[in-house]
């Protein structure tokens, strides 16, 4: 059984609350990364080291997912604080069992603040016109708080409404659900990176993939050391890069001589 | 000319404010707004003129003219919005110089340099590097050791710093530095190759998947996993994020959909004792 005191609830929505406007811009120093959520909501329950390991869990899954150009994606961070809010008694596989719903709920809320910010920067642009120019900033306040609401209710509903029926799930929850999701989250980080090796010229510099595979599978070097072999790569690619616009850049003057003749 | 603070200036015109460091600071702090009033019209449009209205509001002293420069940046804006400061600084100094006479350049350059900021951006600052610091700092934190997050954390604030001088940097520079920007570009590909190496060794390190079945025939037990290791270390990890790179880009599945998917599949597997 779970039992959030008030203090904690709390503190854990504001924690949702200003995650998220962090997220949004202000001042975008954790991004919704979620090993920083559960360190910190780790802190605020009275075990760090719980919420480390599962913001760390949380972070292999969240690996190479990133939302651009306003796409919505699961709410990695608020389910890090979830998580730990329950994984902290519970242990932390039950607690990553909690989070997980609720992070892939945070995209429906997301999808409405945006929708809503809309009316919001409609009223601001009217102010701007009617040379209300103070109300015209002002008003832009609105939608930050609406992206902070997008994570502090799915917290709040979790620590209070929620605790009931957690602890009813947790009587009635079926093995195969813990162990598939553990899977899951095993399995996570290849969507991840396949996504990320989609916005990278994968196709056409395949070989280096297979470098970096080839050093990990098969002579267990670690991330950091196939960062190395991936800087010196890369400077050799830069170099090999920057004489051939020089030779180009010769190759066309040479043409432009040729013509005047 | 004692009343020329009171007279308006021309129509149009800047009032020949020189803008400071403090103002282009201010602007940039004001930029933290970013992505905050992203809406589905003009996406963070709002944001662009809530972080130069200050400014602005100096270099047009006639009202008229400063509501015409606001509602120029209130129209459709997106991109990475670390970068996108290099080029609101640009902006201030073409607007500084020639007034609304540069609105429509400054929509020109801002509009020419959506995708590449967001291209280079995206990739490199949203996604590489946290995808290579969140490895380390994860794979660190899941053994109770908080160091890579601290390395990670210390990389961030760098970062941030960096991004507090970038309005004022883009103003010193002005365009020059995007079309420098453009002619670069090519080179930074050399930044992917480091990603491939990284993301190669990922596929094999982070994605712990492997197979439990084991045989029995009488007395000798014989277990898949092993069998598999001999044949292709990390074989298992190598072919889920294959099919997952093959939904994605050949069959347009959306992320979202694929993560469901996923765990969907990992539920069955799991039961069904294929997959641990």
């Amino acid at each position: 059984m779970v039992n959030f005191t008030i203090l904690q609830v709390v503190l854990l929505t504001l924690l949702a609350f200003i995650k998220h406007v962090d997220y949004y811009g202000i001042p975008m120093i954790f991004v919704n990364y979620a090993v920083f959520w559960g360190l910190i909501t780790g802190v605020v329950m009275g075990d760090w080291k719980t919420g480390l390991v599962i913001g760390g869990t949380i972070q292999l899954m969240q690996l190479g997912v990133a939302g651009f150009g306003g796409s919505s994606i699961p709410d990695y961070g608020t389910m890090a604080i979830i998580a730990t809010a329950y994984g902290v008694t519970l242990g932390s596989d039950t607690g990553l069992a909690i989070g997980l719903p609720v992070g892939m709920l945070g995209i429906q809320l997301d999808v409405v603040a945006k929708i809503l910010n809309g009316f919001v920067v409609e009223k601001s642009q009217k102010f701007c016109n009617e040379g209300k120019f103070n109300q015209m900033n002002a008003i832009l306040w609105v939608c930050p708080a609406l992206f902070g609401l997008c994570a502090a209710l799915p917290v709040f509903v979790s620590v209070t409404l929620g605790q009931p029926a957690v602890n009813w799930l947790l009587e009635v929850m079926p093995q195969w659900f813990l162990s598939g999701l553990t899977l899951a989250g095993k399995m996570l980080p290849a969507v991840g990176i396949a996504m990320l090796l989609r916005y990278m010229p994968t196709a056409k510099y395949f070989q280096y993939l297979l470098a970096g595979f080839f050093l990990s599978a098969f002579l267990n070097v670690p991330i950091i050391g196939a960062a190395i072999v991936g800087v010196a790569l890369a400077i050799a690619f830069y170099q090999r890069a920057e004489r051939d616009t020089e030779l180009a850049a010769h190759a066309s003057a040479d043409a432009f001589i040729g013509e005047d003749e | 000319m004692e009343n020329e603070n009171i007279t308006a200036v021309a129509e149009g015109k800047p009032s020949g404010y020189k803008v400071t460091k403090k103002d282009l600071r201010n602007a940039n702090w004001r930029w933290l707004m970013s992505v905050c009033t992203f809406n589905y019209q003009t996406q963070q449009g709002a944001s662009v003129a809530y972080a130069l209205s200050p400014v602005l509001r100096k270099i047009y002293t006639n009202d008229e003219d400063y509501k015409q420069a606001l509602n120029n940046h209130f129209r459709y804006y997106n991109t990475q919005p670390w970068l996108a400061a290099i080029i609101l600084g640009a902006c201030v100094a073409m607007e500084e110089r020639d007034g609304l006479a540069a609105a429509d350049a400054v929509q020109d350059l801002k509009i020419g340099t959506m995708g590449p900021l967001a291209g280079v951006g995206d990739s490199l600052l949203m996604t590489m590097i946290p995808t290579i610091m969140g490895s380390i700092a994860a794979y660190m934190a899941i053994e109770g050791n908080p160091v890579g997050a601290g390395i990670w954390f210390a990389l961030i604030l760098a970062i941030f710093w960096v991004r507090m001088h970038a309005l004022e940097f883009g103003y010193k520079q002005g365009v020059k530095l995007v079309t420098d920007f453009s002619e670069k570009l090519p080179n930074l590909t050399a930044a992917s190759v480091l990603g491939l190496t990284v993301v190669g060794c990922l596929i094999a390190s982070v994605i712990g998947v492997t197979c439990p079945i084991s045989f029995s025939f009488g007395d000798v037990a014989m277990e898949i996993q092993p069998l598999l290791d001999k044949i292709l270390p990390a074989m298992i990890p190598a072919a889920i994020t294959g099919s997952a790179y093959y939904l994605l880009t050949k069959k347009n599945a959306s992320m979202t959909a694929l993560i469901l998917v996923v765990i969907v599949l990992a539920m069955v597997a799991s039961a069904a004792g294929i997959l641990a």
